[in-house]
């Protein structure tokens, strides 16, 4: 079980800092930080920089992404915003608009 | 599964929390918090903002009003400086309260609660519903304002009153000049 988790129904209209997993199944708008894994899910829309050791995106997701370990969106997961990670997975139809930074 | 939100110990929200479904708090949330379902500030957990829900059990901290549709229960533990409003309130041993209760609206009696979700529709229109609901006879009357009940005050006729007749000073004018007079020399 996940640390925190924003239900599918629940909107959150500012700042979350965790330093434990955080599930997104529903609304986000203002910004996430994280020092655990980050997952947004499928039917979740988020407005919001994030920040996590891993993320994982499945939804709508705008802003930019910053994860140390790995960035993977999913199949039908949408990412409009800059990636900077040390591993990035686009899946197949996944769709994304966006820079990349590999730290190469 | 999918409608229920955990704010976990290690997280701290800063900003609103709003919509449908139960919401467990452990963490910190500094921001108002309102949900159709259940709120449930666990230990360890604290909120700095008004808490509105259906339900509201608290065994965490909480500085903010709380306002439950139908129940406000604090847990032993409870931290809560703020008011609490709901149908039912419960405060048990132990815990802490600073500010006003106040129980009021109709508890919605058992039957009616059984038959809600049958009625419910899809959205989260659920609050509305409980007191819109047809009642039966006996309770719709119980519940009707006692306002319009309330007889209008008769108009009474003020009798003709007069004034007292002025009453003269016992002092004439002409002592009260002599008495000064005498006091000056």
């Amino acid at each position: 079980m996940a640390g925190t988790v924003i239900g599918e129904g629940l909107s959150v209209e500012g700042d979350i800092t965790s330093d434990e997993e955080v599930v997104v199944q529903g609304n986000l708008r203002g910004k996430l930080t994280s020092s655990d894994a980050v997952s947004i899910g499928p039917s979740s829309v988020v407005q919001a920089d994030i920040a996590g050791q891993s993320v994982s995106i499945a939804g709508q997701v705008t802003g930019d992404i910053t994860a140390p370990e790995r960035v993977d969106i999913q199949a039908g997961g949408r990412l409009v915003g800059d990636v900077k990670a040390a591993r990035f997975t686009i899946a197949d139809g996944a769709s994304f608009k966006g820079a990349v930074d590999m730290e190469v | 599964m999918s409608q229920s939100s955990i704010i976990g110990a290690g997280t701290v929200v800063r900003g609103n929390l709003e919509g449908e479904g139960s919401l467990e708090i452990y963490g910190r949330v500094e921001g108002d918090v309102s949900t159709t379902g259940e709120v449930l500030v666990g230990e360890g957990g604290a909120v700095l903002g008004d808490v509105t829900a259906a339900k509201i059990s608290v065994s965490g901290a909480v500085q903010g009003d709380l306002r439950g549709s139908e129940a406000v229960l604090l847990e032993r533990g409870a931290k809560v400086v703020g008011d609490l409003s709901a149908p039912r309130v419960g405060i048990a041993n132990g815990a802490l309260v600073r500010g006003s209760v106040r129980t009021e609206g109709e508890p919605a009696p058992a039957a009616k609660r059984a038959a809600g979700p049958g009625l419910k529709p899809a959205t989260f229109a659920a609050k509305p519903v409980a007191k819109t609901e047809p009642k039966p006879p006996a309770l719709s009357r119980v519940s009707e304002p006692l306002e319009a009940a309330a007889p209008a005050r008769p108009k009474e006729k003020a009798p003709e009153r007069r004034p007292p007749p002025p009453v003269l000073p016992s002092l004439g004018k002409g002592a009260k000049g002599k008495k000064k007079k005498d006091r000056d020399e």
